[in-house]
């Protein structure tokens, strides 16, 4: 095993943990806005109990996000220290934006969000939920613009072998940025739509009491999901042109681009292989073809006329079943697109074997199994945490609970200054 | 340019270590052994600045990144261990306070405490070890690559760990004695007291070994700098703990989040104009203007933070603002 190979396999382990949370971040928080502006409009006590308990597994969900988070920006300076050397003059600036903008914003408006039920005036709480969810997309933004630069490195020029700056309205402008933005963005809508929908069709066919708050989250979740998965699919196919376009090698397979590009990097970089693994475009067929089963979600939104998908009982179990299938597409995809810009870091400028921090096996093998047992182990037990509050249901969320109130889970009275 | 955001970089990051410190000390203090509910109570008199603390330490490695990458990478990778152990520890942190509550039964939420104590305890030697490697110098060799982590392993780094880990600890004691109910404060007066004196002979342990080792006088380029705001530490030290004598809290906690951010005050000034001072060739050590970013870098990033860090600040404040004062009956409970 060298260093090169185990840092890769720990940015993989990490980016598809990070991944499978956050984009269950991102598309809940956008249906949470809509429930808790619904509550704060209406002043219905449904629309409440809808937002605590949704709330409080996004709150659940944001744990693993975070703290995956934390890794991947710390994992660049560990493991991938000659990136920063060569690179982290244009690339550091986005990851910086990112840092400052979104994910400091977004955690201080959510700590308040999550304590400021009962305490701060509704409009200035929903505000805060507004502030969580604008941020939750300035961060996807961002990092899409720093990904893109990796996919895509414009907006630079090399002075002494390293890469500075020269031209960052290029990096607003990547063409491998857009529409894979767009792509990311309703992938998380249709995550989160589908878990609300799966979750809700749990209950309904369980016959739960709560029937009128889980009928509205059925509906919402279908919709959305449905809505999300046309526009996966549009963003999806509209990307291979650009994306295409500026990384020749990445999809697989010879074309006249590629072949002059192997050229080219065989005469500035030495002889090397620099076609990316067909593990990756494997990946991506398999992708495509999950991609177009959710898109017969559209065949659930009929039955939402008279409650048919609740009464016919089979399509909720449908949705149940349905559920793991974006979490896979979003690991195929990401994989389609990290694993195809090999053998680059920066595509065309920076090699991995050239970015890899020039540490021990031994420490880096020690770090990658470490870090993949207490990831995984933690995001094991997000999971079954998340499974028995979604069981649980709506009836008392710690989420939002009144300070008076004897808290039901609490297998004692708490103190009265708790 | 350097200099503001140098500024900047110290500023977020001992902005971390004074909010994040007392999250980690009142972690720590979990392991007094005293019932659940306290332990609860004392999680959520952190409660709503909890998820504002930690990502001070997000925005201070992004600023690392962005406007200073050549450090980011060298000073990351080259204090690997020490980095790993508070990385590892922020995680358990981060997950055991937001999740200790999820679970219903009182033996699962006691084993995510002791996740936390670990967790407090990793962080807090972590950092205090990863400051130590900056002021006893790196084996930085002439390619610009740091030789090896074996240099992390040295009576000054362990003392320096340790000395962070009491400051942590009585800077958490205090914070608890300014936001929990009168009586229950009342009862954590005397300990937060032995704290912050513990805290003192750790930190003086710590000046005394680091002025005796080789290393650290060959790198310190202005020793008489670092010696005064040590000896300011202390002070500040002492002067907290007989504010809590004199029962004004706030005084205290003013002096501790002092004592908190001076180790990050010290190394930069200290290492001026230096940031990572080579041990191998002194050709090699990096100043601060080399390791920043260049100009146009630095120029778009500073645009930003024009706007921004009033917003940043200003969002802070509001959230200290809004839950200012003991916690009573009328918080909500959530961690």
């Amino acid at each position: 095993m060298d260093t090169l190979l185990l840092a890769r396999l720990q940015f993989a382990t990490t980016a598809s943990v990070h991944f499978l949370f956050v984009a269950v971040t991102l598309g809940l928080v956008t249906l949470l806005v809509g429930m808790q502006t619904a509550w704060v409009v209406t002043g219905n006590q449904r629309w409440e109990r809808s937002t605590r308990f949704w709330g409080q597994l996004y709150v659940i969900n944001y744990v693993l996000g975070i703290a995956t988070g934390i890794v991947m920006e710390f994992q660049f300076g560990l493991n991938w220290s000659g990136l920063s050397r060569y690179v982290g003059n244009v690339f550091g600036a986005p990851l910086a934006i990112e840092t400052l903008v979104a994910f400091f914003l977004e955690s201080t408006f959510l700590g308040m969000w999550i304590f400021g039920w009962h305490r701060l005036r509704r409009g200035v709480h929903l505000a805060l939920l507004y502030g969580v969810a604008i941020t939750a997309y300035a961060s996807a933004f961002w990092i899409m613009v720093a990904n893109s630069w990796l996919q895509n490195p414009v907006g630079y020029e090399v002075r002494d072998g390293v890469a500075h700056l020269t031209d960052f309205s290029a990096l607003l402008t990547n063409p491998a940025l857009w529409t894979a933005l767009g792509h990311v963005v309703s992938a998380a809508l249709l995550t989160g739509g589908l878990l609300m929908a799966a979750i809700s069709a749990w209950h309904l066919s369980r016959r739960t009491p709560d029937f009128a708050l889980f009928r509205s989250s059925l509906r919402i979740g279908v919709v959305t999901a449905a809505v999300a998965i046309s526009l996966v699919q549009g963003f999806g196919f509209a990307q291979f042109g650009p994306v295409g376009g500026a990384q020749p090698t990445k999809f697989g397979g010879t074309s006249p681009q590629a072949e002059a590009l192997i050229a080219d990097w065989t005469a500035r970089f030495g002889p090397g292989d620099y076609l990316p693994p067909t593990l990756s475009s494997v990946g991506l067929g398999f992708m495509i073809l999950i991609g177009f089963t959710l898109g017969l979600l559209w065949l659930f939104v009929p039955l939402l006329w008279r409650d048919w998908i609740i009464r016919l009982r089979f399509p909720l179990w449908l949705l149940i079943l349905a559920l793991p299938l974006p979490f896979v597409a979003l690991i195929l995809g990401w994989i389609a697109r990290e694993v195809g810009r090999q053998p680059w870091v920066a595509y065309g400028l920076l090699p991995v074997d050239q970015a890899v921090s020039p540490i021990s096996p031994w420490l880096m093998g020690t770090s990658l199994v470490g870090f993949t047992l207490l990831l995984g182990a933690l995001a094991v037990t997000n999971w079954v945490l998340l499974a028995r509050h979604a069981a649980r249901g709506a009836a008392d969320p710690a989420l939002g609970r009144p300070p008076a109130q004897p808290p039901a889970d609490d297998p004692r009275p708490e103190p009265a200054f708790a | 340019m350097e200099l503001a955001w140098y500024a900047l970089l110290g500023l977020f990051f001992a902005g971390y270590l004074v909010l994040g410190g007392y999250d980690y000390g009142v972690g720590l203090l979990l392991a007094r052994g005293v019932d659940a509910s306290r332990r609860r109570a004392a999680l959520n008199a952190v409660g709503p600045f909890f998820l504002g603390n930690e990502v001070w330490l997000v925005a201070a490695v992004g600023i690392l990144f962005g406007a200073f990458p050549v450090l980011e990478g060298e000073l990351l990778a080259g204090s690997y261990p020490a980095v790993l152990a508070a990385l590892v520890g922020v995680i358990l942190v981060t997950a055991g306070v937001q999740l200790r509550s999820r679970p219903e039964g009182e033996r699962a939420r006691g084993a995510w405490d002791r996740v936390i104590v670990i967790g407090s305890l990793l962080a807090a030697l972590g950092w205090g070890v990863m400051l130590a490697g900056l002021l006893q110098g790196v084996p930085l060799r002439a390619d610009g690559h740091v030789a090896g982590v074996t240099h992390l392993f040295t009576p000054f780094a362990a003392a320096t760990g340790l000395a962070v880990l009491a400051l942590t600890v009585a800077h958490g004691a205090t914070f608890l004695t300014l936001r929990m109910p009168v009586a229950e404060s009342d009862q954590l007066r005397p300990l937060a007291r032995r704290l912050l004196v513990t805290a003192a002979v750790a930190v003086s342990a710590a000046a005394v070994v680091g002025l005796s080792a080789d290393r650290v006088r060959a790198t310190a380029q202005r020793p008489a700098v670092g010696v005064l705001l040590a000896v300011l530490l202390v002070a500040a030290l002492l002067a907290a703990r007989v504010a809590l004598g004199r029962r004004r809290p706030g005084v205290a906690f003013v002096a501790t989040a002092t004592a908190l951010a001076l180790p990050v005050l010290l190394v930069g000034a200290t290492l001026w104009p230096y940031v990572l001072v080579s041990t191998l060739e002194p050709n090699a050590s990096l100043t601060v203007t080399d390791a920043a970013a260049s100009g146009p870098t630095l120029r778009l990033l500073g645009w930003l933070a024009v706007p921004l860090l009033p917003a940043l600040l200003g969002f802070q404040a509001m959230c200290w603002w809004i839950f200012r004062g003991r916690t009573d009956g009328r918080a909500p409970v959530y961690w």
